[in-house]
């Protein structure tokens, strides 16, 4: 099993950094939080279609931090895909690592950027108070954790309002058998304002792993958007837990849009802490032939007043299975709650597979929710409709797909990145449904 | 330009046609009549090449050509088009998007240069000023939340734009107010020309008035059982069908 690689990749790391102080525990305990669950099987509940002993099964190497030539030319080729212009604000990082020769300058007034992974740097710790709570639920997040040295801690001071979009951008160079973990931590101060994008950016068909953990704190009356493009290559494995807590009249617009790797799991957790908190969740995942999406959400409504939204599309081509899971939790006294979600599905043929599941959990009386799933193929007399007017079967079946997931995609609120999601959307469709007209 | 012969259709294995026969000749104008559910649309869509409409029997042959053979897409190209009589609702389908996707796809098809957005534009103005169609409902989606009316001018306006050589009209003028009426009307006889032809499905004589048909057809229990000039329309407008169901089974 390759928890024993990982556990020895773990140690000689740490011999490397300081040994004392606070996070030099944390780690340990992580560790060893990891070790004993071992990676999550499928007899656990929330990982019944979701089999990770590909990646389990395989010995995993941290990446080292000294990249390569061919590592950094991968890396100038897939920025060259990214619209400078549209984000130029952004960090890069490269195989997990912070590279910043690629990255911009960002000095702006009330918000904080430090780097993880620099020993020696007061105040700068990788974890926040969540950090642990998650160990036993998400063990991946435990190994994170253990590792910790890539990425970046993000604070926003209070009344602070960054109109700046920090663009975080993952590249992976492509690597057999290594592993990244970065680790992002947003901090917001009571009335802040930031929008944040995660993207995931890769190529080549060599199976690396990305095991990434968001950790948001967010303080009353702030307000973050974050939005995570995933555009791995195609034989990646990606696994990532975004863990969200808010207090008091604080809300997160959150958008996934998964449409690279071989595997991909999200993990989302939201923690509506806080009277008057709310959520937006919105996802579109694309799985064409042979790959696995799989969104596993939660939103625990725990204060009055809480709001939640959400909403996920999937697209399966081929053989390409996708899972959703929402569970939304309205907790004892958490009164006049608002809770919305749906999830729908398009497959795109007989091979292509979803399990989709809604939850809904409701411990107070005064609450308002609704929640639907569906599962379709594309409509036949729409189809009948476009192709008597002459537009081909292909193109026909690409319209509506991608009508289908511009719904979703619609509200993605910069539209460069808008933009660049559908073009993905578009690229990602199985050939025989591909546009056949310009977008 | 259009034979059909001895034509036999089965929806969901219920017999809808039974052998009905029409030809129709560049220039001319078809009126085809007939009580509810006696198969109108059938034909439309049959024509149109709606594929869970199966064909038992018969044939039909577009411009020489065997067009039960033939994609749905490919009888557009060919120069067919069906004005919907419940036209489809596409809930994030751009209308114009829709309409120069199609317009480009048959350019294509004919090997003719395809338009830009700019052509486009400059293509349509005339044509929706014409059928009175706001241009905001060029960036709503397509048919949804139109009304009836509005539906069936937006049909028209397809029309218009793709110039069909063979135009199917199933019943475009119900549910029109008397403005609406003309305005589509206006529309049709706008296209017509020595080489263009139009079926027009309908219930109602008023339309006929404004677009003069050749030749009046009833169909009735799955096949044309009486032809006529547009003076049937008229008696069929005052007398019913019952008259026609008694002459049929009487012979
Ligand atoms: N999908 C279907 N399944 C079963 N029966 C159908 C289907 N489509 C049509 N039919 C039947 O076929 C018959 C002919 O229908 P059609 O729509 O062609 O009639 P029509 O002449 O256009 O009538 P109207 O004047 O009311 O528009 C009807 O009896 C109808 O119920
Ligand atoms: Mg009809």
């Amino acid at each position: 099993m390759n928890t024993e690689i990982l556990r020895k990749e773990f140690e000689s790391r740490m011999a490397q950094l300081p040994s004392q102080g606070k996070d030099h525990e944390f780690r340990r305990k992580a560790m060893d939080a990891f070790y004993s669950a071992g990676f999550p099987s499928r007899q656990w509940e929330t990982w019944k279609y979701t089999d990770l002993k590909p990646i389990a099964s395989k010995g995993f190497q941290l990446i080292p931090k000294e990249s390569t030539d061919s590592a950094h030319e991968t890396a100038s080729k897939l920025l060259a895909t990214c619209d400078l212009e549209a984000e130029p604000s952004r960090l890069i990082f490269l195989d997990g690592h912070h590279v910043p020769a690629l990255s911009s300058e960002i000095t702006t007034t009330g918000l904080r950027l430090s780097m993880l992974g620099h020993p020696g740097l007061k105040n700068r710790s990788a974890f926040s108070k969540h950090s642990s709570k998650n160990f036993k639920e998400h063990p991946l997040a435990a190994l994170n954790a253990a590792f910790s040295t890539q990425g970046v801690r993000i604070q926003v001071a209070e009344k602070t309002n960054i109109d700046t979009v920090i663009h975080l951008v993952f590249l992976d160079s492509n690597l057999e058998n290594q592993t990244s973990q970065p680790r992002i931590l947003i901090d917001l101060k009571a009335e802040s304002k930031i929008t944040i994008v995660q993207h995931f950016l890769g190529a080549g068909s060599n199976s690396g792993w990305t095991n990434s953990v968001t950790e948001i704190s967010q303080a009353r009356s702030s307000d973050l958007t974050l939005y995570q493009l995933q555009e791995h290559g195609t034989e990646h494995f990606h696994t990532g837990l975004l863990y969200s807590s808010l207090t008091s009249d604080a809300s997160i617009k959150l958008g996934f849009i998964d449409l690279g790797g071989r595997l991909t799991r999200n993990d989302v957790q939201i923690d509506l802490d806080g009277a008057g908190a709310k959520t937006e969740l919105f996802g579109v995942f694309l799985a064409a032939d042979g790959q696995h999406i799989d969104n596993h959400t939660r939103i625990d409504h725990r204060a009055p007043e809480t709001k939640s939204i959400e909403t996920f599309r999937g697209i399966i081509g081929d053989r390409g299975r996708g899972v959703f899971n929402g569970k939304v939790v309205v907790h004892p006294d958490a009164q006049k709650v608002d809770a919305q979600q749906s999830n729908d599905n398009l497959l795109l043929s007989e091979k292509a597979e979803i399990d989709t599941k809604p939850e809904l959990e409701i411990y107070a009386d005064e609450v308002k929710c609704s929640h639907g799933a569906t599962v379709g193929d594309l409509d036949a007399e729409q189809l009948f409709y476009m192709k008597s007017r002459g537009i081909k079967e292909s193109a026909a079946r690409g319209i509506l797909i991608f009508a289908f997931a511009n719904e979703i995609l619609k509200l993605i609120g910069l539209p460069k990145l808008r933009e660049r999601a559908i073009l993905g959307v578009a690229d990602h469709l199985p050939s025989h449904d591909r546009l056949g007209v310009e977008l | 330009m259009l034979q059909i012969e001895n034509l036999h259709v089965c929806v969901e294995d219920q017999p809808i046609l039974n052998g009905l026969s029409l030809e129709i000749n560049a220039g001319q104008v078809h009126a085809i009549m007939g009580p509810n559910g006696s198969g109108k649309s059938t034909l439309a869509q049959v024509l149109a090449g709606r594929d869970d409409y199966k064909v038992t029997q018969g044939s039909i042959t577009f411009y020489g050509k065997n067009l039960l053979e033939m994609q749905p897409e490919e009888r557009a190209h060919l120069g067919l088009f069906l004005a919907f009589q419940y036209p489809t609702e596409i809930p994030g389908v751009n209308n114009a998007y829709l309409l120069k996707a199609a317009l480009n796809a048959q350019r294509a098809a004919r090997n003719e240069q395809e338009v830009d957005a700019f052509e486009f534009m400059n293509l349509i103005k005339n044509k929706m000023e014409m059928m009175q169609i706001p241009k905001t409902f060029l960036n709503r989606s397509v048919n949804e939340g139109f009304s009836g009316g509005e539906k069936k001018r937006n049909e028209i306006l397809q029309m218009l734009t793709l110039e069909p050589s063979l135009a199917i009209l199933d019943e475009t003028d119900s549910g029109l107010d008397v403005d609406a009426l003309r305005i589509v009307a206006d529309g049709v006889n706008n296209l017509r020309s020595p080489e263009r032809s139009l079926i027009l499905v309908t219930h109602y004589e008023r339309l006929l008035e404004l677009v003069v048909p050749d030749f009046v057809h009833v169909l009735a229990g799955g096949r044309i059982v009486k032809s006529g000039d547009r003076d049937l329309a008229r008696y069929l407008d005052e007398h019913g069908y019952d008259w026609v169901q008694t002459e049929v089974s009487a012979q």
